[in-house]
């Protein structure tokens, strides 16, 4: 259920910004500048939490990687050099 | 004992910047304390000052309090010079900008947010941008950011617009003391830049959101979270959105200045700096501002001396060199800022009393003033007598140069127009100056016409 809301709330998020762009009104913007400011955070929040998720994952997959990698290499580097004693 | 609260610092509640005797001291209001105490407790504090991101302060005796809202009273270190984002080259406000979301990323680890992003609450000082406001944070409260707005306003909006318009643009902050309103970035921005999502997101839409939601509100109290991954994914798209910005200054009045010129061979401009070198040994100046300082060839005498230095140029190109620079020298005594002499920045702001006119924030010991004279008398019609006048207000000393008519660049200033500078000698410039100032020394710059002096203001400023 909180799913369904959750897909609820992206999909009219995403309409909302399509409309912003479609259909600009003339501006009050001087009146309250500060909601909209509020508003937009929490329409793009889950696109930005997601955003910063998979950079995080990504981030720790390329730095799981080299350190694999490096590993590997150190440990044969330690081998070669017990090899050589 | 002389006090005065200072009128840059009234509109946060948590506190005011005040002085007495000349010291500046910051009010904490009681409104702020646990903010204040977790900002210390949590260890924000104390990061941010060994990383050299905010100002350091110590806490003095509660005596010092200005009203009964007294919570605690701090002492800031002192900043040398103050300088407005409208006097910042493209680096200069894109490194403040960088600057404000590190903060943001540190603040969050610590559990807590900024609540301004104004960029006037940056400072440069021995070459870093630093946040200079003590009471900008609070708990971090599972809400949107409170300064997003301003943070789009004073560093996006302008660089975006001084990146894909015109480099000019942040004299638009002149102009809008709190940012570049969002709607007038996006109107003024070409419309390639609605492709890049960030832009896109965090200007025209929130430009198109803003006018949705003016005269609405919010009807009813919104309970939904915006959770830290959230925040920090803002706070990432917004430093990529800033990283991405760039402008390369090229085909500048300036920035080639030395290479093709010649009145400057070398073995003058060698002696012009051995001159200029000189006559900083007699003076040794506590500080110095380089006017028309170009890349900053000149000032770089005095700052190496370890002397704290302006230069200050009108040509946005040189000023941005000469920042780089200092960024890659890391140097800490030389401060680029952008001036047009003939048009310094005003008092602005509330009561003309925010932000202090360009001649308030002087004067300095010692004036620099190399292949300038004839720019300002020449160019901008600026008599001879003005001249001698401006610069008794703003320096003690002045080591200035004289470019008489003769000369190949004051030849090129006058081809296009009619010579109506009859008065424009070398007698009349030192008539002139020995009004306001006692000439100590004047000597004739090797291969050239040119004279270089070192004056003494006859009145001590």
């Amino acid at each position: 259920m909180k799913f369904l809301q959750n897909k609820d709330f992206a999909a009219v998020s995403i309409l909302t910004l399509i409309f912003f762009v479609v259909f600009t009104k003339e501006a009050y913007a001087y009146l309250d500048p500060g909601t909209g400011s509020y508003i937009l955070q929490l329409l793009v929040a889950g696109a930005l939490g997601g955003l910063f998720a998979i950079k995080t994952f990504w981030r720790q997959l390329v730095s799981f990687l080299t350190n694999l990698f490096s590993k590997k290499k150190r440990v044969r580097i330690r081998k070669k050099k017990n090899g050589q004693k | 004992m002389v006090r005065n609260k200072l009128s840059a610092s009234f509109r946060d509640p948590s506190g005011f910047l005040f002085s007495i005797d000349g010291a500046l001291y910051r009010q904490i209001n009681k409104k702020y304390q646990e903010d204040y105490d977790l900002f210390l407790k949590s260890g924000l504090y104390e990061k941010l000052v060994s990383d050299g991101l905010l100002i350091r302060h110590e806490e003095v005796d509660l005596k010092y309090a200005q009203t009964q809202e007294a919570y605690k009273i701090i002492r800031p270190e002192k900043i040398p010079f103050i300088s407005y984002p409208y006097e910042w080259c493209f680096s200069q406000l894109k490194n403040a900008a960088l600057t404000t979301l590190k903060i943001q990323r540190i603040a969050l680890e610590h559990g807590m947010s900024l609540k301004d992003a104004s960029a006037f609450n940056i400072q440069f000082v021995q070459g870093k941008p630093i946040l200079i406001d003590t009471l900008s944070f609070a708990k971090f409260d599972e809400r949107p950011w409170v300064a997003y707005r301003q943070f789009c306003q004073h560093f996006l909006a302008p660089l975006s617009l001084m990146s894909y318009v015109d480099i000019s643009f942040n004299k638009l902050l002149q102009l809008y003391i709190d940012g570049v309103p969002l709607d007038l970035a996006s109107r003024l921005l070409p419309i390639r830049t609605r492709f890049k999502p960030p832009l896109l997101m965090h200007i025209h839409l929130h430009a198109a959101s803003q006018k949705r939601y003016a005269d609405k509100g919010l009807k009813k109290e919104i309970t939904r979270k915006f959770s830290m991954r959230s925040f920090l994914g803002l706070v990432g798209s917004l430093d990529g959105a800033i990283k991405n910005l760039k402008w390369q200054p090229k085909g500048t009045e300036w920035a080639d200045y030395y290479a093709g010129n010649l009145n400057y061979l070398p073995a003058s401009l060698r002696h012009k700096a051995n001159l200029v070198d000189e006559f900083l040994e007699i003076l040794k100046p506590k500080n110095v501002w380089d006017l028309g300082a170009n890349t900053g060839f000149f000032s770089r005498i005095a700052s190496d001396k370890g002397i704290k230095t302006i230069s200050f140029d009108i040509d946005p190109a040189a000023v941005e060199i000469n920042y780089k620079t200092t960024v890659e020298r890391k140097e800490r005594n030389l401060l680029p800022l952008l001036i047009d002499l003939t048009n310094p920045s005003p008092a602005i702001g509330w009561e003309n009393k925010e932000r202090n006119s360009f001649l308030n924030r002087g004067p300095t010991d010692t004036a620099l003033a190399l292949a300038l004279v004839h720019h300002l008398a020449i160019s901008n019609n600026l008599p001879l007598a003005e001249l001698a006048e401006f610069f008794s207000h703003i320096c003690n000393h002045l080591i200035i140069e004289f470019v008489p008519k003769e000369d190949s660049q004051v030849q090129r200033l006058l081809s296009s127009r009619e010579d109506i500078f009859a008065s424009y000698t070398k007698e009349n410039f030192e008539k002139e100056f020995k009004n306001f100032f006692t000439v100590k020394k004047a000597s004739e710059i090797k291969n050239s016409k040119r004279v270089l002096y070192l004056m003494v203001n006859k009145r001590r400023l």
